[in-house]
């Protein structure tokens, strides 16, 4: 079901109304020029399921808790928003739960940078840079960073 | 008297894995629980974003490091839905029996683990897994692995069970049946062990469905859930199968749900065993580049020995974009902020217990 992000809060109220009491996963994928956000819910009476999702833009991404309406969604909502960098308007979900970082680049966004180097090996980096132009490098290998300085 | 913070965790034997809970106290009363995850993340869930399909299923196996198979078969299954790919009769039969003897191991590591964090029933802890070992054993025959599998093919497997198997494993069930029937006797008429599982952490129906809790955790509340018997996959719809609840929510009804669901397993092997069909069972070789994806997002659930399992994933050619997994003991740790209230210290452990949680899976 697709629905406009503004109406979570009145689609789920209606939804729980109707028996969808159970939220089963609560998740989000990165399309890179917009979220989706999925909540997956289901009647524990009559086993039927719905997926309730819509659309967020990349920039400053927000959605309302629901955390009044389905418990389950504590812990879900506190890995939307450290995993995706999505504000939980109305509850205060701002310790980490599995992570530590800086909170400017959320892990499961696509724009996530994956290999930095590592600050404490300064030296090695500066070698690793100066070998860069290696013969045996193909396009889109990482660079190797070697352990211990080079022989010379 | 003023309230006290303790600090419990993140290494403790009783957390079975790292997990920290911070615990506020009134006297010996708990008012606040705060449990504190993520010293396992290794964020599985980004990692399989950067691999083909057929490269995660050994990386699958280590989420829960007690049932790996069941989390490599909801893996290798997500990735057949996506696809579009059908498993063999013959596979569909022999993965069956594999998860619930898997279901079994996973169980057993648990009676013996719990019962062990309650008190001194030292001996069932032992019992527990010089039992589990025969299942490994069995495992071990059938799929070659011992601890982990990587078993799963699309399509079907990478090795059919041995012949003879279905003797051995014949033999192996009723010692099996006769072992978890002597311990249900022997812990049930236990004292210690009635006083500290009976009416502890008590959760009731509306509340487990609103926690969002699964498995015998939430069976044991009253809920007649099971993914096997709701939405069945392979042949469960052939095999008669029930699912297994309690009506009490405590402790106490979550350990008999455990129990009757080994027993139910252990008809189901049997009965599988009965009507398994010839024929080829072994799945496609591990390709890198195999068929592209038939469907743009698919959504497949499994009753893991945990609880229910789900993975949603999203397609792009040969590798995953999105998989998002639902771990069941994720859910069942949160808990944790809300059960212990208004129980003595002494009772954590066993709602802790009772709850069954791997902590690999809880952090991904």
């Amino acid at each position: 079901m697709k629905i406009n992000s503004e109406k979570l809060r009145e689609t789920l109220e209606k939804m729980h109304r109707d028996g969808y009491k159970y939220l089963v996963k609560l998740t989000a994928v990165d399309y890179t020029d917009r979220i989706e956000v999925l909540y997956f819910i289901r009647n524990m009476d009559n086993g039927k399921e719905e997926i309730v999702r819509f659309d967020l833009s990349t920039k400053n991404p927000h959605i309302p808790t629901v955390l009044d309406l389905y418990l389950a969604a504590d812990w879900y909502e506190r890995e939307l928003s450290e995993m995706f960098g999505i504000k939980i308007e109305g509850r205060n979900a701002k310790r980490l739960l599995l992570e530590k970082w800086d909170g400017k680049d959320p892990p499961m966004r696509k724009s996530f940078i994956w290999s930095k180097p590592y600050e404490g090996m300064k030296d090695e980096v500066k070698w690793a840079e100066k070998y860069k132009d290696d013969k045996d490098k193909k396009d889109g290998d990482q660079n190797v960073i070697r352990i211990g300085k080079p022989l010379k | 008297m003023g309230e006290t913070k303790i600090n419990i965790g993140p290494v403790h034997p009783s957390t079975h894995g790292v997990l920290r809970l911070v615990v506020t106290l009134d006297g010996d009363t708990i008012r606040k629980v705060e449990p504190h995850i993520g010293f396992l993340h290794r964020g599985v869930e980004k990692l399989v974003e950067t691999r083909m399909y057929m490269q995660s299923p050994s990386y699958m196996e280590k989420i829960d490091y007690v049932a790996p198979l069941s989390y490599d078969e909801l893996y290798v299954a997500t990735v057949e839905a996506a696809l579009g790919i059908t498993v063999k009769d013959r596979a569909q039969y022999v993965r069956l029996i594999q998860l619930e003897l898997q279901r079994i191991a996973s169980h057993l590591l648990w009676l013996g683990t719990a019962i062990n964090d309650i008190g001194q029933l030292f001996s069932v802890f032992m019992w527990c897994f010089k039992d589990r070992d025969i299942v490994l054993s069995l495992l071990e025959e059938a799929t070659g692995g011992r601890m982990f599998y990587v078993n799963q093919r699309l399509g079907g497997l990478n090795r059919d069970m041995a012949p003879g198997f279905d003797k051995h494993a014949y033999k192996a069930l009723d010692y099996l049946e006769k072992r978890i029937g002597e311990y249900q006797e022997y812990l049930e008429s236990n004292p210690i062990f009635m006083e500290r599982m009976k009416k502890i952490g008590i959760m009731s129906k509306e509340e487990a469905i609103s926690l969002g809790v699964t498995g015998p955790t939430l069976r044991g509340s009253g809920v007649e859930f099971d993914v096997r018997e709701n939405y069945p996959y392979y042949v469960y719809e052939k095999l008669h199968f029930n699912t297994q609840f309690e009506n009490g929510g405590d402790c106490f009804a979550r350990y008999r749900v455990r129990i009757n669901e080994m027993k139910e397993s252990i008809r189901l092997i049997r009965e599988a065993l009965h009507i398994i069909p010839e024929g080829d069972a072994i799945g496609m070789p591990i390709r890198l580049i195999g068929p592209q994806p038939k469907e743009k997002e698919v959504m497949v659930r499994r009753e893991l020995p945990r609880g229910e399992g789900m993975m949603y994933m999203v397609t792009e050619g040969q590798r995953p974009y999105r998989l998002s997994i639902r771990a069941p003991s994720f859910i069942n740790t949160a808990i944790l902020q809300h059960l212990p209230k208004g129980h003595r210290l002494q009772d954590l452990f066993p709602i802790l217990a009772s709850v069954d949680t791997v902590m690999a899976d809880v952090d991904r």
